[in-house]
């Protein structure tokens, strides 16, 4: 029995793994704030007894892209974009911090400020909640000011601040819900530093060129694992035919 | 169940309801006191293939794990509130709300509406009514005889009789929602309350933040072409992107099969 094919199909599998994570980022180009996943191969040797002749490949996530999308001008004051590096914390479904870069945020009836799908936006010290308001502005540093509702212009005052961290990159990690959270399941602590734009939005970091070629190479790469397993095949139908003609 | 092909078909799905919100947005550029809409993107869950941290062998660790992320959907419609240009029509009885607040309507079956669109006019029985013929509330109606009626900022309505005398028949109200956002467009250029809105705070335009009422202008859509304009050719792209990805997902499997039978 030719155990290359077995391994020849390790391969195919996993490409198509990182076929579909880069489908994945494809699907996500207008997601406002999305970060795109990266694949990479690992070898994994077979252990045991024999020569040390195969190797699997296993598709492994190379982590998250964390470089800048562009940024689009909306107009909207609830819209806003962290400008360079840095994160906006809500609270995930799971109850736990996490971290996002989507800023069209809004606000429900309640007065709690939230991302598109819903997820309270925090401050320091828990959900961030305003008044009811006729205007609602952004500073630079998540400081939100309102003009609460029934007053006149001047009564704007400052209601809370939005949580804005920079934890390091190669601590962070992407969830099942797309959030990030740091790998050791801590809170990162707000940072000064960071600040937002508002009336812009930053667009998906997923560079169309990139991700073609990339498909066009898994493509490729796939063939190549098929070809492989077609030779196993061929060999194997050789050997059973001298077998066959030799009895 | 090939995940390639499912994901790359949620992107072309997504990209095919935007291009139906920018079409009701182009489609809509010259309705009065429209509001644009724009899509919420947002990534569907991630499916984890292998956890990070897992064991390799007994004495080793995967120090990275693999998620697989599913593709994407629409999360949310937003309805763009910002004030649109107010160009000046010099009819009598049309109305631009300047700043925040709605005009209320209300409807035949006596529940209220709210709109942006001041384009009203009269019925056979002298009654403010919007150009669909719903009457305004607070119900404003203009008696026989009168020579012309004026609209003030502040919501006033006054009517000068054939004697030259001026006489107040009525004041527009508008109401106000905590969470605009969170109304209900019902067509006809038409919002009702939702449990998201919040319930309506009426007053006199002008006072405790609500806009002030100006008298022979409408609130033109606030429709930006250009940027919807660079929005279709972004999301056409987009979606053939998509599906040159499901071309190619389905030109793999095709080449396994042929290949290994």
């Amino acid at each position: 029995m030719d155990r290359g094919l077995y391994v020849a199909m390790t391969g195919a599998k996993q490409i198509m793994q990182a076929q579909a994570v880069n489908n994945h980022n494809i699907a996500n180009i207008d997601t406002v704030g999305f970060r795109a996943d990266a694949v990479s191969f690992v070898s994994q040797p077979i252990y045991g007894a024999g020569y040390p002749t195969r190797v699997n490949a296993v598709a492994s996530d190379a982590g998250t892209d964390f470089s800048p999308g562009v940024m689009q001008s909306t107009g909207r004051d609830l819209d806003v974009a962290v400008n360079g590096s840095g994160y906006i914390a809500v609270r995930g479904t799971d109850g736990k911090e996490a971290y996002t870069r989507a800023g069209d945020l809004r606000v429900n009836v309640d007065g709690n400020v939230t991302t598109a799908s819903g997820l309270p936006v925090l401050s320091e010290s828990g959900p961030l909640n305003i008044p009811p308001a006729t205007t609602v502005t952004v500073g630079n540093d998540g400081t939100i000011s309102v003009v609460p509702l029934g007053l006149a212009p001047d009564a704007i005052s400052p209601s809370d601040r939005i949580k804005l961290v920079n934890p390091p990159a190669q601590t962070l990690q992407k969830g099942d819900d797309g959030l990030l959270r740091l790998k050791d399941g801590t809170t990162a602590p707000t940072d000064p530093g960071v600040s937002l734009t508002s009336g812009m939005l930053e667009s998906s970091n997923v560079n169309a060129a990139q991700s073609l070629i990339n498909m066009i190479e898994l493509q490729r790469l796939y063939e190549f694992q098929v070809r492989s397993m077609n030779s196993s095949d061929q060999n194997e139908q050789t050997a059973e035919q001298l077998m066959s003609n030799n009895s | 169940m090939n995940l390639a092909l499912w994901s790359a078909k949620t992107g072309l799905d997504a990209q095919n309801t935007q291009m139906a919100i920018i079409a009701n947005n182009l489609a809509n550029a010259n309705t009065t006191g429209y509001k644009s809409q724009r899509a919420a993107f947002q990534d569907l869950m991630y499916q984890n293939i292998r956890q990070v941290g897992a064991q390799s062998t007994q004495n080793t660790q995967y120090s990275t794990g693999l998620t697989l992320g599913t593709g994407v959907r629409i999360v949310a419609t937003e309805t763009n509130y910002t004030q649109g240009s107010v160009t000046t029509t010099n009819g009598a009885l049309d109305v631009a709300v300047n700043g925040r607040g709605f005009l209320q309507i209300t409807m035949p079956d006596g529940t209220l509406a709210y709109t942006r669109d001041g384009s009203l006019t009269l019925d056979s029985q002298g009654n403010v009514v919007t150009a669909s013929g719903y009457p305004l509330q607070p119900a404003v109606t203009v008696p026989v005889g009168t020579q012309s009626v004026t609209i003030g900022n502040d919501g006033v309505v006054t009517a000068v009789s054939a004697s030259n005398k001026a006489t107040q028949i009525g004041q527009i109200q508008l109401a106000d929602f905590v969470n605009e956002q969170g109304l209900q467009p019902i067509g006809n250029n038409l919002a009702i309350e939702s449990a998201a809105s919040g319930t309506p705070q009426t007053g006199t335009p002008g006072a405790n933040g609500l806009g002030t009422v100006q008298e022979g202008s409408l609130e033109t859509s606030n429709v930006n072409t250009v940027t919807e304009l660079v929005n279709m050719i972004e999301c056409q792209r987009a979606y053939e992107m998509n599906s040159k990805a499901i071309t190619t997902a389905d030109q793999m499997l095709q080449y396994l099969t042929t290949n290994l039978s």
